[in-house]
């Protein structure tokens, strides 16, 4: 049976990675549910304790989330509208319980693929801190998240926060989540877009994500290629076509089919992309 | 027992009698945490066990390793097939009260595998944690055979059952020539509706404390339906004398028929204890709650002819259900269709299929939840063929005398509920057209269907005692499973004595009181009422005898039948300000206690002759995101005739959680079974959905005057059932007035929805 | 710093509806059963075993948060109030009047997980919608009541703290008998 470890600091928390490897627990949101009672085999790394992993903070020109902010701080923090959509996304993550005691980062180091936040992290364009006791890394969540559980955290390294870019002037951002129930629910498709619009009225940069249609989010690029340029406006989401969703790989499973999943992730896309219009 | 606890005296309010919203007797002690559920008994020295579950759906045990379990610090013994202490060989000591035919399942009995998730050893520890992990420990090796749990594979292998079980009636034989009728008539409709499996997934866990008494006998706390059955059971699986058992379940976290048998922890519990000489405890997990019973899937075939001006012709409703290998499980889905409608040509005819499942277990309104929607659906299906007001098709086949039996029915007020429903509801306004009405991208539709649910009655026992004091205790040993026993029976003995209701303490629960029978089927009022009823009038009528015997005023020389009892006093009829208190009159008669026990029994000879039912009309508003196929469903209104409403409080509550049941039925529950192994792909919480909070719209219930002289004493029929049965069709066919899509396979999910409406734009 | 065998004992120092608890316990014992179990208070309930039902919520450092999804362990330092304690402190005492007027409770299983996420509501919110009560609360599930008595005895009870404006505690007379 495996050890528990709670260091409040990160240093121990990081000699203890040295040591072999740990499923680290934060939240537990997602540990315990996949778990139900399973006993733990491996160490457990309980980083509860690490005050310097907690709060969210903008800090030249990045958004900070340490590894210990829940969803309802990211609700709840005074933040630019550029957020609007990732903290839509944290008000829609299982329930208030749930949103109280689950990480950001948690969601992401879980590497679901229907983790609610990965498709606006990725439309944010994200990066994820990694800390080992050798030192600290930064890379980008599309490079982060490897597969369905699966992600390129290194065993010895622990995620310590999120840190999203700010974007251009009069950026905003949306999200859109669908479920087969109103709340708590796992998503059968997400999309979340976060928009610059040029100073001319158009489309500066846009960049739309998709989640639960694949074993990981993805961007869309050829649609952000497309829409690059055109008019804001109520016609926006219309352009959006089913091949611009030609990378998406949605699978059959008790929430719903691919075929569904694949109509579905198109509304989606189009209401997220519709709701950064109507926010001008 | 429960100690009573200090309940702030601001929780505490004074009662009115029969018939008035009263608030829950329980609910001070719910809401401050203190009722203790079966789980929920600490005693010392209690030792835990948890259940390992066959991997396998269908073979053979070919080993059990257990020692890596035993060796896990606190692990204290592992039982198995092989080394499990005696229990009973004969099926006959197996049987419970809710038990159909055939042979009912033993846990651990053999190296047999007959279902998924079988209960194949139980590990015991000295922590609820140490049992669960030594659980995780035990090797088991199988030999498995092939398994079958598909019901469309087995339909046409499926069997007629007789009468399995008390309660079941097989379908009447068939009336007319229902084919050549059906095939003359100028308008029909044809279609098949299929129902998946639903587990009832209450709330509370199933669970069971077993106190190992120094005298070696047995305290049982368990998560029941039926304290008297569960202790029957115990007492015979076991080879146990009745003294030696005691079977407690004063609260029980929700049932909805999951509590109507002994379920697996309740046998394992017993078994340790009694070897071990322990207290244990035996939690099922919420993955062993999909274990052990289900309302079954079932394929309907509904046919129905009519005339052009909407008079039915015809009708064939043909059923075919899951059943286990080793019990023939039945309840009632086609009679309802027969007895709903006046038609001259009609068959019925229900079917089981042998797969390898549990047996399936009643669910709320079992049967009618089933059959119910399926001709109701077929009829809107008929209305809309005619072009026709659905209401108005159903009025125009309304029956007055049940035509299955060719008997009246004791009282039938649905067409009450179908005015009363659609006035609040304001069907008037209808558009019949499909797709006429929406909001931006959202199509808005209307739906109705009626429902039907037996007003059964069974024997019971009722024990009531009037202390000097002026406080009366009530003791049957029925169940409160939420429904609200202990409040309506505390109603009916205060409003009998003329007390105020803080003077009634009724307990239940326990199966050292009067007995009664399991607490299901709606029959609970009828049944366990009417025994409080009696009892609480034949202490009634002593007072009034000792009264008769008091010399001199106030009373003077008043005859009992002169009386009445009011706000603790006995009082003349003619003039109630000539009274006497009750501690007066008991007193001068010598008397510190009135006690007096009743057995309530059905007028069996008034209710042969008579059909006896409750029923109701459900409207249903429902919302379908064009794009998504996403179904809200923001309206609902219920028009219920269930006789007398002994508490509208109560009893709207009743109707209210039907409803939801019957929302979740329509469009989100649903086990799924993966038939290449045999096993249930969903069995825990986040993904078998019932509806949250956020799912439901308004519901407004409306309980139509029915008077009943037939039923009961009471003139009560019980709303257990009636609240979730009109539900799914009307919002089945709301969808398909607001989409134009019809969708016969339940639940109705986005994507079954969005394909529709995709067919639909294509065609 | 706390490190041990999964199953060895670890000492947590908590305060639990406000009285202070040291007591040795597993490292693998979650909150919910070091309540029930350790502490027998065993108003706070399990329904799922996995954090999506409610039943067994209970407020941690001013939050609600799920019993079954926390370890025992990690709340060496944490304030925890279970429906023990709210209901002595007499916190909720208009929300517990208002669920047994309004009949917002049938098998009361859900009930005092529902209750504390109802007080926290309010707590943030002092008039929410029928809406916003319901997507609040969608994190504890009914089987029970329909749900809707639930929201009634919300919004009953938001009303009449909003016009009890500065008092803490409510009145009889200002909850209702529901008309049925």
């Amino acid at each position: 049976m495996g050890r528990y470890h709670r260091p409040l600091a990160l240093a121990d928390a990081l000699a203890t990675l040295a040591g072999g490897p740990a499923t680290v627990v934060a939240g537990g949101t997602d540990v315990f549910p996949a778990r139900l009672g399973r006993p733990f085999a491996e160490d457990v790394l309980d980083i509860t304790g690490i005050t310097a992993l907690k709060g969210i903070g903008l800090d030249g020109g990045w958004l900070r989330i340490g590894a210990l902010a829940t969803w309802s701080e990211l609700a709840q923090a005074p933040l630019p509208p550029w957020l609007d959509g990732i903290r839509r996304a944290a008000r829609e993550v299982g329930g208030v319980q749930i949103q109280n005691a689950g990480t950001v980062v948690g969601n992401l180091c879980n590497a679901s693929p229907a983790a609610d936040g990965v498709p606006s992290l990725l439309a944010l364009d994200a990066e994820v801190e990694l800390a080992s006791s050798a030192g600290l890394r930064r890379i980008p969540v599309a490079e982060f998240v490897l597969g369905n559980r699966r992600t390129a955290r290194r065993p010895e390294e622990l995620a310590t926060a999120l840190l999203i870019p700010e974007p251009g002037p009069g950026a905003r951002s949306s999200f859109e989540k669908l479920g087969a129930r109103r709340y708590l629910v796992i998503s059968i498709a997400m999309a979340a877009a976060v928009l610059e619009p040029a100073a001319d009225g158009t489309v500066g940069r846009i960049r739309v994500a998709v989640g639960a249609c694949g074993p990981v989010a993805r961007r869309l690029p050829a649609l952000e290629a497309a829409l690059r340029g055109l008019p804001l406006g109520p016609d926006l989401a219309g352009t959006v076509t089913p091949a611009h969703l030609d990378g998406l790989s949605p699978i059959d499973d008790v929430r719903g089919t691919a075929e569904y999943r694949r109509e579905a992730a198109l509304v989606l896309v189009r209401r997220a992309i519709r709701t950064l219009t109507e926010q001008a | 027992m429960i100690a009573k606890p200090a309940i702030p005296d601001v929780l505490r309010e004074p009662g009115p009698g029969i018939g008035k919203p009263l608030s829950r007797v329980d609910g001070p002690l719910k809401v401050t945490g203190q009722a203790r559920y079966a789980a929920e008994f600490n005693v010392p020295g209690l030792v835990h066990g948890y259940i390992v579950s066959s991997t396998i759906t269908k073979g053979r045990i070919t080993r059990i390793d257990t020692a890596a379990a035993l060796r896990r610090p606190g692990v204290l013994h592992v039982f198995t097939h092989e080394n499990r202490p005696h229990v009973a060989w004969f099926d006959r000591k197996w049987k419970d009260e809710d038990a159909p035919s055939g042979s009912p399942f033993r846990p651990l009995y053999d190296d047999r595998i007959v279902h998924a998730m079988q209960p194949v050893a139980l590990v015991v520890a000295e922590t609820f944690e140490a049992a669960r992990e030594g659980a995780r420990l035990v090797q088991v090796e199988y030999e498995a055979e092939p398994h079958e749990t598909d019901l469309a594979a087995r339909r046409h292998e499926a069997f007629t059952p007789g009468k399995e079980k008390g309660g079941f009636e097989p379908p009447p034989k068939p009336r007319g020539d229902p084919d050549r009728a059906l095939a003359e008539a100028a308008v029909k409709v044809d279609v098949e509706y299929v129902q998946p499996t639903e587990h009832h997934n209450p709330m509370e866990m199933h669970g069971s404390t077993v106190v190992y008494n120094d005298d070696g006998t047995l305290t049982v706390h368990d998560k029941t339906q039926g304290a008297p059955n569960s202790h029957s059971w115990v007492c015979s699986v076991f080879g146990l004398s009745k003294s030696a058992v005691r079977v407690i379940s004063p609260f029980v976290g929700g049932a909805f028929g999951s509590g109507l048998r002994p379920q697996h922890q309740l046998f394992m519990a017993v078994m340790a204890a009694l070897q071990l000489k322990r207290s244990v405890r035996v939690e099922l997990s919420r993955p062993q709650m999909f274990t052990f019973g289900h309302r079954p899937p079932t394929i309907q075939r509904v046919a129905l002819g009519a005339a052009p001006d909407g008079t039915l012709q015809a009708m064939i409703h043909e059923a075919v259900q899951e059943s286990s290998q080793f019990e023939n499980y039945v309840e009632i889905v086609v009679n309802w269709s027969g007895q709903q409608y006046r038609c001259d040509n009609v068959r019925l005819d229900y079917k089981l299929a042998r797969l390898d499942v549990f047996t399936p277990l009643d669910m709320r309104a079992p049967g009618a939840a089933t059959g119910v929607p399926a001709i109701e659906m077929a009829m809107d299906e008929l209305a809309h063929a005619l072009r026709m007001d659905p209401v108005e098709l159903r009025l125009r086949n309304y029956t007055d005398r049940d035509p299955n039996q060719d008997k009246p029915f004791s009282s039938k007020e649905l067409r009450a509920c179908f005015a009363q429903g659609a006035e609040r509801f304001g069907w008037s306004r209808r558009n019949p057209q499909p797709r006429s009405m929406r909001e931006g991208r959202q199509l808005i539709g209307w739906g109705v269907a009626s429902g039907v649910w037996d007003a059964m009655q069974g024997q019971a026992d009722a024990r009531a005692t009037l202390g000097i004091d002026g406080h009366l205790v009530v003791a049957s040993a029925t169940a409160d499973i939420g429904t609200g026993t202990y409040t309506v029976m505390s109603q009916i003995a205060a409003g009998t004595l003329g007390l105020p209701i803080g003077n009634v303490t009724f307990k239940l629960g326990d199966s050292a009181l009067p007995m009664a029978p399991i607490e299901g089927g709606s029959w609970t009022v009828s049944s366990v009422g009417s025994a409080v009823l009696a009892a609480c009038e034949r202490v009634r009528g002593r007072l009034y005898k000792l009264a008769a015997k008091m010399e001199g005023a106030p009373l003077g020389k008043a005859k009992p039948a002169d009386m009445v009892l009011t706000d603790g006093h006995v009082a003349l009829a003619a003039d109630p300000a000539r009274r006497v208190p009750i501690a007066e009159v008991m007193r001068s008669g010598g008397v510190l206690a009135i006690e007096e026990e009743a057995r309530s029994v059905p007028y069996y000879v008034k209710r042969a002759q008579h059909t006896l039912a409750t029923h109701s009309a459900v409207f249903a508003e429902v919302r379908v995101d064009e794009d998504l196929g996403t179904v809200q469903v923001s309206r609902i209104v219920s028009a219920v005739a269930a006789g007398r409403i002994i508490n509208p409080k109560t009893a709207g509550s009743q109707v209210m959680g039907g409803v939801v049941m019957g929302i979740g039925m329509a469009l989100e529950e649903e086990t799924f079974m993966d038939h290449g192994l045999g096993r249930y792909m969903n069995h825990d919480l986040a993904e078998y959905h019932v509806p949250v909070n956020a799912d439901i719209g308004s519901i407004d219930v409306i309980f139509v005057d029915e008077h009943d002289e037939v039923v009961n004493p009471l003139g009560a029929k019980g709303v257990g059932e009636i609240g979730i049965v009109g539900v799914p069709a009307a919002i089945a066919n709301a969808v398909f007035h607001a989409t134009g899509v019809r969708v016969r396979e339940l639940p109705i999910t986005l994507d079954k929805v969005l394909a529709g409406l995709s067919r639909r734009s294509a065609a | 710093m706390a490190e041990a065998e999964f199953s060895t004992l670890v000492e947590v120092s908590l305060r639990v509806n406000g009285e202070r608890v040291s007591r040795r316990v597993e490292a693998r014992r979650h909150l919910i059963d070091f309540l029930r179990l350790d502490l027998g208070l065993t108003g706070s309930h399990a329904g799922c075993e996995h954090g999506v039902c409610g039943a067994c919520t209970v407020r941690v450092d001013g939050e609600i948060v799920r019993g079954c999804l926390t370890l025992a362990a990690q709340l060496d330092g944490a304030d925890v109030w279970t429906i023990e304690g709210l209901s002595d402190t007499g916190e909720v005492r208009d929300l517990q009047q208002a669920f047994v007027a309004r009949n917002a409770l049938q098998c009361g299983y859900c009930t005092p997980g529902m209750l504390a996420t109802c007080a926290d509501l309010l707590e943030r919110s002092p008039a929410p919608s029928r809406a916003e009560i319901r997507e609040h609360i969608s994190g504890n599930y009914c089987r029970c009541t329909g749900y809707e008595a639930i929201i009634d005895a919300v919004e009953t009870v938001a009303a009449a703290r909003r016009a009890a404006t500065g008092q803490v505690a409510i009145g009889q007379a200002t909850i209702g008998e529901t008309a049925e």
